[in-house]
């Protein structure tokens, strides 16, 4: 027997009960669907993880900080009678020149400040990146603004574009978050002073006596005038991973808070058991970029041989990747159970069919028809069952989908962009190919029950 | 002539309870290309029983079923499908036609079996169709023919194959006396036309005598052979002088 002859069989008998038919289809339909959304959901998470990901520094990053550190778990009181505190340095740089797959290694080094301008006064974490810093870091500025100059002899920043919101009223008069008002600061034109010496500054501010902890004087810190070489592109309520930073010139800011804490130790860096400063700044982090995915391990792996502590989105990749294994293997269950109902559907009906067609299959037989072609007349009827809820149930479940997206924005769940249940082509594949397999499970042995009727008792049974 | 059934010590043994039935009880005969041959007995005396182990849907306990040299007693289920479907046709009591196709595509079933494409298969059902004089009910469904008619279409479907032997169990149990002599009189014309080998079963004496041999059975066992042979061709010389005799008169 040919295969269009069995094609038309099988479809024949589908066709003549049309009502069971459909109501089985019904059954892979909403078995079907309920799979394809519920996996939908869960790799539309995926995708948003990914691009939050990708905004956040891609995945070839890996960001280096020290051990004992000010950057590390706990504090540097017995770093020289326990283990030897690594530091990130200039020699650490050259050390992580050694290791191969880096294509650059750029250190960071923070420092608070106190911006003041008028009646409002905000913290800020100053952040100094070396040229290539910053040619890595993709800041996007907005019109006219550049990058700081490191030959310009002054501090010059980059403002981030919620820095605003960190500027409150010091008279008590509250900022942007009391208010829900932005404060009325250009710090691009306007005159805002910036203090890095923020100790003494209290100390000078609260006490009429002006007297330090040890009694001598305390001199008022300096007030610096911010040059703003530029601004972060985007309104305030615009959030990206820039919005909070100042950045500046690494080596600039390095000679400006030596000369500022002249002799005495600048805060967030670690001194020697005597309280005393080191000669040297330490950094806070080293972001080093590695050339391609697949080495990001293995350069963190050297990097942790080295001594130092590393962590990159690609753990947190790793980690959140397995829990969304989870989450779809929870979702896609959910959906495989109702699909498994269908299944038991299907059967039924072939049963049935089979029962209804007895004598049929006996006269089919008793003329000459194959075994394996009454078989394969039956899977096929089951399979096309399979095929056709597959099909319809894609539809449906693009449907669904598209109402999802449209009602429920991922935004407000998972704070990012994009649509909150995704079926990607291969899902659509895979699951009408599932449909169709299952059907084809769901038959089989009815199928072969149909193969092993006896034609006499077939016949016989009136 | 050639040998096309050979029977050889055929026993068929029914174990109901405790009791044993002897369906067939050693039986032997050999039929010939081409001959009509009738079994015929009273009910329960094995003459379906012998029927199905001929056509291979039944094993028989013992004994050897010869047809055109194929032991058919040693194959297995998908061989005899084979065999069935290469050498024989089938017509049944109750038709047995299916109720979802019409006439031609009934005609036409056998042969999709084989993997005839579909165009050759229908001219094949059309030209069956006439010869068995239902050129006008070929759209027809089963359920919109007489039991005469669709016992025709039955007929139909077991010649389009061209089979080397056609069996037939009761083909006229379910039609009225006068039905039934007309489809006798059309399995009789096709079988001598085309040179069919046809083993029929009735319980009809009457029926029967279309029959070229008639085996009478009772009790699983062979009592009686009939050769009619002799008295047909006597009958078909007859007939012949008659109609010349008419053609004579016209002119
Ligand atoms: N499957 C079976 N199981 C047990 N006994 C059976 C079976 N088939 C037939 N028999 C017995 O074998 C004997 C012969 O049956 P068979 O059907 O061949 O009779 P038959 O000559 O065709 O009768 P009828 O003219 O009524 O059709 C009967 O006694 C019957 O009871
Ligand atoms: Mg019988």
């Amino acid at each position: 027997m040919n295969l269009i002859d069995l094609l038309r069989m099988s479809s024949a008998n589908l066709k003549r009960r049309k009502l069971r038919t459909f109501l089985t289809v019904l059954g892979v339909i909403i078995g079907t669907a309920s799979i394809v959304v519920m996996i939908s959901l869960g790799l539309g998470m995926q995708e948003a993880m990914y691009a939050q990901v990708e905004e956040y520094g891609g995945l070839t990053s890996i960001d280096v900080t020290g051990m004992n550190s000010y950057g590390g778990g706990y504090y540097f009181e017995d770093s020289e009678q326990s283990d030897p505190a690594k530091y990130l340095t200039d020699d650490t740089l050259e050390e992580l020149k050694g290791i191969s797959h880096i294509e650059a290694a750029v250190p960071r080094l923070t420092a608070e400040a106190l911006l003041l301008k008028g009646k409002y006064q905000g913290w800020v974490t100053l952040i100094g990146l070396t040229p290539e810093g910053f040619a890595r870091e993709k800041i996007e500025l907005a019109e006219g603004s550049s990058l700081p100059d490191p030959k310009a002899g002054e501090l010059q920043m980059v403002f981030g574009n919620g820095i605003i919101t960190n500027m409150y009223d010091k008279n008590g008069g509250g900022g942007y978050w009391e208010t829900g008002e932005y404060p009325d600061i250009d710090f691009m034109n306007d005159t805002v002073f910036y203090i890095l010496d923020t100790d003494a500054y209290y100390q000078t501010q609260g006490n009429s006596g002006m007297m330090g902890e040890n009694g001598e004087q305390v001199k008022p810190p300096k007030k610096h005038i911010v040059s703003a070489s530029g601004m972060v592109d985007g309104t305030p309520d615009d959030y990206n991973m820039h919005y909070y930073d100042v950045y500046c010139d690494l080596e600039t800011l390095k000679t400006m808070l030596k000369k500022e804490f002249r002799g005495k130790v600048i805060p967030g860096q670690p001194s020697t058991s005597s309280g005393k400063p080191y000669n040297y700044l330490v950094y806070s982090s080293v972001k080093v970029y590695v050339d391609e995915l697949d080495n990001v391990d293995g350069v963190q792996e050297a990097i942790r041989a080295l001594g130092y502590n590393t962590s990159s989105n690609i753990e947190y990749m790793e980690s959140m990747k397995s829990q969304f294994a989870i989450i779809q293997a929870v979702l896609g269950g959910i959906g495989a159970v109702s699909l498994f109902v269908a299944a038991i559907g299907i059967a039924n009906t072939m049963m049935m069919s089979i029962y209804e067609r007895t004598k049929e299959i006996g006269v089919i037989k008793v003329l000459g028809c194959d075994l394996k072609n009454i078989k394969q007349m039956f899977l096929m009827e089951a399979a096309f069952i399979g095929l056709l809820g597959g099909v319809i149930g894609n539809v449906l479940s693009y449907l669904i989908s598209f109402v999802i997206n449209r009602i429920v924005s991922a935004e407000a769940i998972l704070g990012v962009d994009g649509s909150i249940s995704y079926i990607p082509p291969w899902l659509a594949l895979a699951s009408m190919g599932f449909a169709v397999l299952v059907g084809m499970a769901a038959g089989y042995f009815p199928a072969l029950r149909a193969m092993r009727l006896s034609p006499l008792a077939a016949i016989r049974n009136e | 002539m050639k040998k096309v059934i050979e029977v050889n010590g055929l026993y068929k043994f029914y174990r109901v309870g405790d009791s044993v039935v002897r369906a067939l009880n050693g039986v032997d005969f050999t039929i010939h290309e081409g001959e009509f041959c009738a079994i015929v007995g009273t009910s329960g005396s094995g003459k379906s029983t012998l029927l199905n182990m001929l056509a291979g849907l039944e094993k028989p306990t013992r004994g050897e079923i010869i047809i055109s040299g194929c032991h058919i007693e040693k194959m297995k289920e998908n061989e005899l499908v084979k065999f069935r479907r290469e050498r024989v046709g089938f017509i049944f009591q109750s038709f047995h036609l299916l109720g979802t196709m019409n006439a031609l595509e009934n005609v036409a079933l056998p042969l999709s079996f084989r993997g005839v494409p579909k165009s050759i298969r229908l001219k094949k059902a059309d030209q069956m169709l006439n010869l068995v004089n239902l050129s006008k009910h070929k759209k027809h469904f089963p359920n919109q023919m007489s039991g005469g008619q669709q016992q025709r279409v039955g007929v139909a479907r077991a010649l389009v194959v061209d089979p080397d032997i056609i069996f037939a169990d009761e083909p006229t149990g379910n039609l009225d006396s006068h039905t039934s002599e007309e489809v006798m009189h059309l399995m009789q014309k096709v079988v001598r036309e085309q040179k069919k080998t046809l083993v029929m079963v009735t319980h009809d004496e009457h029926l029967a005598s279309y029959a070229d041999r008639i085996f009478h059975i009772m009790d699983g066992k062979i009592v009686r052979i009939e050769d009619n042979r002799e008295i047909h061709k006597e009958e078909q010389q007859e007939k012949k002088k008659e109609s010349e005799e008419k053609d004579h008169e016209k002119e």
